[in-house]
């Protein structure tokens, strides 16, 4: 066979391969594509990696081009009878010349990446110190972001001042007004966790006992996917997040709905029963501002309790049976929501109804659908035996209701 | 070097003198070179490379199979192969064993076996140690994956940062396993390292200048000073570990006030040099090969040393390149940025002179040539994914995304393991007395080559496109599940090569008796390797060769006329020394090593199960110790010629014209 009829198979395989690449490429989303920025911290980390990408594309293909070049040139074919010469052997006048080093070509090659790397470093610094710090002023919107196994918690404050209690608390999706830096201040109850939307910044560990301040902002209205990048654990697949940047106005009445406390129901109120299903078996993890309250560790009945309470301000872990224990998502606005369980499963469908049978079967049988410990108290537990399905049926209705 | 100078016992030769009062514990030392007790009870630095080469190799494909797993796995999204219990685990595993108990162990048996012969010694400085190191090693990497059947491997990742491995996260015992094996392990490289650089440093043989050794022989010991100040490092933060996960200290527990970016400090100060100690035995091996196969000298041989010390000594400032994201405050993350940026310029001048070494070369793309190319042109392409990752505001996009996992590859991957494969099949006839099969070592290279492309390619693409590190599924919304298949496809095409790559070695074996013996030095070889017989016999030179210049072997087979052309002034099986003397005086073997190392896993599982079984070890260590240092320095019942005044342990005294005298009265009757 020779190598002239063997280069067309090369080549359409080639071709093939390189047509379904720019295929899967071209198609379908890629929600947490970091070469697609949404804000202006994605867009200036963009902006300077793409020319190093260039100035390393560059530098590839001058290494395999030599690679190749030399194997042009130099190469010496193996003896058509691979029998007659052990393979690598030479003739004994076939010599190039021996040539042991060129003291200018190594001061070359070692000046010539310095400065290349010299200059792209200057870029690489002016833009961290570009990125660091805070432009927005001290009464601005501030969130701190604490990450748990295996979800995230924002607490809001609206005023900007996150040394006290929070206005209001949600998980897994943090909604924020369009073209407005946000400051974030993130933490951990437990393991490390990694804050990242890849469309509005890199990512910024959240380390038990810090709090590290961060920022996001969105240019453009949209939900912005995430995803916890630094390994915590069995469930640490399933960590997942979203940013919704909003109007402005639409994020203040958003905000104003999820200061608002739940109702505590009566016996006369539809929803009762189920309330009273959610304070006998949720309520020890769960918080719902308004309705529910918290027994600690020795026992007592804090009412109305939020995380910050339980907590000890916001970040200080006061038990580390806590920890893992944790206080699960706020679910005062579950509704409002658009994703549960560390933003894994979808609440409404395309058509907007709720995703009802697959809520049911979250909170009865979590561990089925997400890996979760509960044994070690990691995640949610199982609800099978516990609740009848009337029970259930009840619990879930109650939860349509947090709107 | 006043250790082991004087011979313990008056002797004369050939006559074994009744011991009458052997203390306690003194056994004869094992004898033979022939049977399971040869290889168990060897301090030949040769079988104990080999010991060691087999043994990486082994977890090489137990490693293997763990990435198919992981690949299945992600072949499609919402994969069920494997759970996210046990995806944790098996992604941790691969990480443990392809880093500790195959690219090191691997690094470990090209030092152990070409060090003494390409400096002209007879063994390491401390051939007893040597064998200690080994199975200190392999007890430690046995003992980390006994826990797959004692509960459940470790789950942390290979990085294992706290605190989610602590009891709390992490409540089974494979941490556990993890922690105090890394220990077992670390001491066999600490141990390895000493003794090496003792060797280097001490055995050279007469006329061997620093600036005369072989670049390999140098990287390697760049890499074992690397080790000897790195592993002290892992071992503070394993015993921090074992002491909160065992004895609830309280080094990383948040609650308590520590803070666990402690951890990653020290997991990374050790973690940082550890990859050059990957990739710096790999760059020896094809600063080998290029110029055998080139038939030119490698260029710029000082700028070769240097730049691999240089990236010695810079791999300890570049740590915190690793914690980008960790928040250590720009300043921390500005210096770091930059220090990694400038590592990459020594590396770099090593493609450069590789590639110049080829330049004007008559190149021959075997085997080993192609390897080591191969080294080369996929390096590169990790480098350069590298210093992106230095532009720290983009490594925080970057960061524990498949493109660091890409990134990795290829240098593990593309450095390590290809140069360590051309290394196999250049050395192949050294070690074993018959060459690799070229075509399937091609066939071996070039599966590998592509199989590794479609493998490890996509993943920059996949982590450009957001797909975090570590996850055990993904959806199939996020655009992740073409090039996860290819990657998966990829995979297979490198199980296929390793395949072909054991087929080879079992029908080169087969085939070896009909071919002819490929001589001392079947490649026109370069350093002093070559110029003994094939297989190395046991006392590696007949004679200490006088080292005269930078690759004495080859100045000895070629000069120049006086036109300045290279003519032959003698051939290899001319001056190749046969390997026939007898009567050489070599350590005899022991069985001390292989017993104290046996004792360290027992102190291991005791740690984890039940003290009794750590106070049985502990006897077993001390039993072991106490052993060895009664053992007699050489076994009287042995015969050796003991009227040698051990001349060749006297090598790197400098040149000794009247060695060639010495050896001859040497020659004496062996038992």
């Amino acid at each position: 066979m020779s190598a002239a009829r063997r280069r067309p198979g090369w080549a359409r395989l080639g071709i093939l391969v390189a047509a379904l690449a720019l295929l899967a490429t071209a198609c379908g989303d890629k929600p947490l594509d970091t070469m697609d920025p949404a804000g202006p911290e994605a867009q200036s980390i963009k902006d300077l990696i793409v020319p190093i990408f260039i100035i390393a594309g560059i530098v590839f293909v001058l290494v395999q081009g030599a690679v190749i070049a030399l194997w042009w040139k130099f190469r010496v074919d193996e003896p058509e009878d691979p029998a007659d010469e052990r393979p690598g052997t030479y003739a004994d006048d076939e010599f190039p010349d021996q040539v042991h080093g060129n003291l200018n070509l190594e001061i070359a090659w070692t000046i010539i990446p310095t400065v290349l790397l010299a200059v792209i470093s200057v870029f690489t610094l002016i833009t961290l110190f570009d990125l660091d710090g805070v432009d927005a002023a001290d009464d601005d919107l501030r969130i701190t972001v604490v990450g748990q196994q295996w979800w995230w918690e924002f607490q809001y404050h609206l005023d900007g001042n996150t040394d006290t209690p929070p206005d209001f608390v949600t998980a897994n999706e943090m909604v924020i007004p369009v073209d407005q830096q946000v400051p974030l201040l993130i933490t951990s109850r437990d393991v490390i966790h990694s804050f990242w939307i890849p469309r509005l910044n890199g990512k910024q560990d959240a380390v038990p006992g810090s709090e590290f301040e961060w920022v996001v902002e969105a240019s453009e209205i949209g939900d912005f996917a995430g995803q916890c990048t630094e390994f915590c654990g069995l469930s640490h697949g399933y960590m997942r997040m979203f940013t919704n940047a909003v109007e402005p106005a639409e994020f203040e009445a958003w905000a104003a709905e999820q200061v608002q406390s739940a109702p505590l129901l009566d016996e006369a109120d539809e929803g009762f029963e189920g309330q009273q299903v959610f304070l006998a078996n949720c309520a020890s993890c769960h918080i719902i501002t308004g309705v529910t309250s918290h027994v600690d560790a020795d026992g007592d009945n804090l009412a109305d309790v939020d995380t910050w309470d339980v907590y000890d301000g916001a970040n200080k872990i006061v038990d580390p049976a806590i920890l893992t224990a944790g206080v699960a998502p706020n679910l005062t606005h579950l509704m409002s929501r658009n994703t549960y369980a560390g933003s894994f499963f979808d609440l409404y469908d395309d058509d907007g109804n709720v995703n009802r049978a697959e809520l049911e079967e979250w909170v009865f049988n979590a561990p089925e659908q997400k890996p979760n410990n509960p044994e070690n108290r990691q995640g949610m537990t199982s609800f099978v035996g516990v609740l009848t399905a009337e029970q259930l049926d009840d619990v879930v209705d109650y939860l349509e209701t947090l709107e | 070097m006043a250790i082991t100078e004087e011979p313990p016992l008056e002797l004369t030769t050939g006559s074994a003198p009744a011991i009458a009062d052997r203390p306690l514990g003194v056994l004869t030392r094992p004898q033979g070179s022939v049977g399971w007790r040869s290889w168990l009870f060897t301090v030949d630095h040769k079988r104990i490379g080999i010991m060691y080469g087999a043994a990486a190799l082994v977890f090489f494909v137990i490693g293997g199979i763990e990435a198919l797993f992981i690949r299945l796995q992600l072949a499609q999204p919402n994969g069920t192969v494997l759970g996210a219990d046990l995806y944790n685990q098996v992604f941790t595993m691969h990480g443990v064993t392809m880093i500790f108990l195959v690219a090191m162990p691997l690094g470990a048996a090209f030092a152990n076996y070409l060090i003494p012969i390409q400096i002209g010694a007879r063994d390491v400085a401390f051939p007893r140690l040597n064998a200690f190191s080994f199975w200190c090693f392999l007890g430690g990497a046995i003992f980390i994956n006994t826990s797959w059947v004692l509960g459940g491997a470790p789950d942390g990742g290979w990085f294992a940062y706290a605190p989610n491995t602590g009891v709390l996260f992490s409540p089974t015992n494979g941490l556990d396993f993890f922690a105090i094996g890394l220990q077992i392990t670390g001491i066999a490289s600490l141990v390895s390292a000493i003794n090496l650089i003792v060797t280097v440093v001490n055995l050279r043989a007469p006329g061997m200048t620093w600036f005369k050794m072989p670049v390999f022989t140098w990287m390697m010991l760049v890499v074992q000073v690397l080790l000897l100040f790195a592993i002290p490092v892992i071992t503070v933060a394993l015993v921090l570990l074992i002491f909160d996960r065992l004895y609830d200290a309280n080094f990383f527990n948040v609650a308590e006030g520590a803070d666990p970016l402690l951890w990653e400090h020290l997991f990374w100060i050790f973690g940082h040099p550890e990859v050059y100690i990957l990739i710096l035995p790999a760059f020896g091996v094809i600063s080998e090969i290029i110029p055998v196969f080139s038939r030119k000298p490698i260029f710029g041989y000082p700028f070769m040393v240097f730049s691999g010390i240089a990236i010695g000594f810079m791999g300890w400032g570049v740590w915190a390149h690793h914690m980008f994201a960790s928040g250590i405050g720009p300043i921390s993350v500005a210096a770091f940025s930059i220090s990694t940026m400038f590592i990459a310029v020594p590396t770099g001048v090593k493609i450069l002179n590789w590639l110049a070494t080829m330049y004007g070369g008559r190149l021959r793309f075997t085997t080993p040539m192609l390897f080591a190319v191969g080294v080369v042109s996929m390096f590169t392409i990790g480098g350069l994914s590298g210093v992106t990752h230095a532009v720290s505001p983009a490594d925080t996009q970057q960061t524990d995304t498949y493109y660091i996992v890409a990134h990795f590859h290829y240098v593990i991957f593309g450095g390590v393991i290809l140069g360590l494969f051309g290394g196999m099949y250049f050395w192949w006839p050294k070690v074993f007395g018959h060459m690799l099969n070229e075509k399937w070592g091609k066939l071996n290279f070039w599966t590998m080559l592509i199989g590794f492309n479609l493998t490890f390619g996509p993943m920059h693409l996949l982590g450009l496109q957001g797909m975090s590190r570590r996850i055990q599924t993904y959806s199939s919304g996020q655009g992740f599940d073409f090039w996860n298949l290819v990657s998966t496809i990829g995979s297979f095409v490198i199980a296929l090569s390793v395949l072909i790559f054991v087929m080879n070695i079992w029908l080169s074996k087969r085939n070896a008796p009909n071919l002819p013996p490929p001589g001392p030095d079947p490649w026109d070889g370069r350093s002093l390797e070559w110029s003994t017989a094939s297989p190395t016999p046991e006392h590696n030179f007949d004679y200490v060769p006088d080292i005269e210049s930078l690759d004495d072997f080859w100045h000895r087979k070629w000069g120049e006329d006086e036109n300045g052309r290279i003519v032959r002034l003698a051939s290899a099986a001319e001056i190749a020394q046969d390997g026939s003397r007898t009567g050489v005086h070599l350590p005899s073997p022991s069985y001390w090593p292989i017993v104290a190392a046996t004792g360290l896993p027992l102190i291991g599982y005791g740690l984890i199960f039940n003290l009794w079984l750590s106070a049985l070890g502990g006897a077993v260590l001390l039993g072991a110790i106490y052993g060895w240092i009664m053992e007699p320095a050489d076994d009287p019942d042995a015969g050796h010629g003991h009227g040698d005044e051990h001349d060749d342990e006297h090598g790197d005294d400098g040149p000794d014209d009247e060695a060639p005298a010495a050896e001859t009265e040497e020659v004496a009757p062996v038992g």
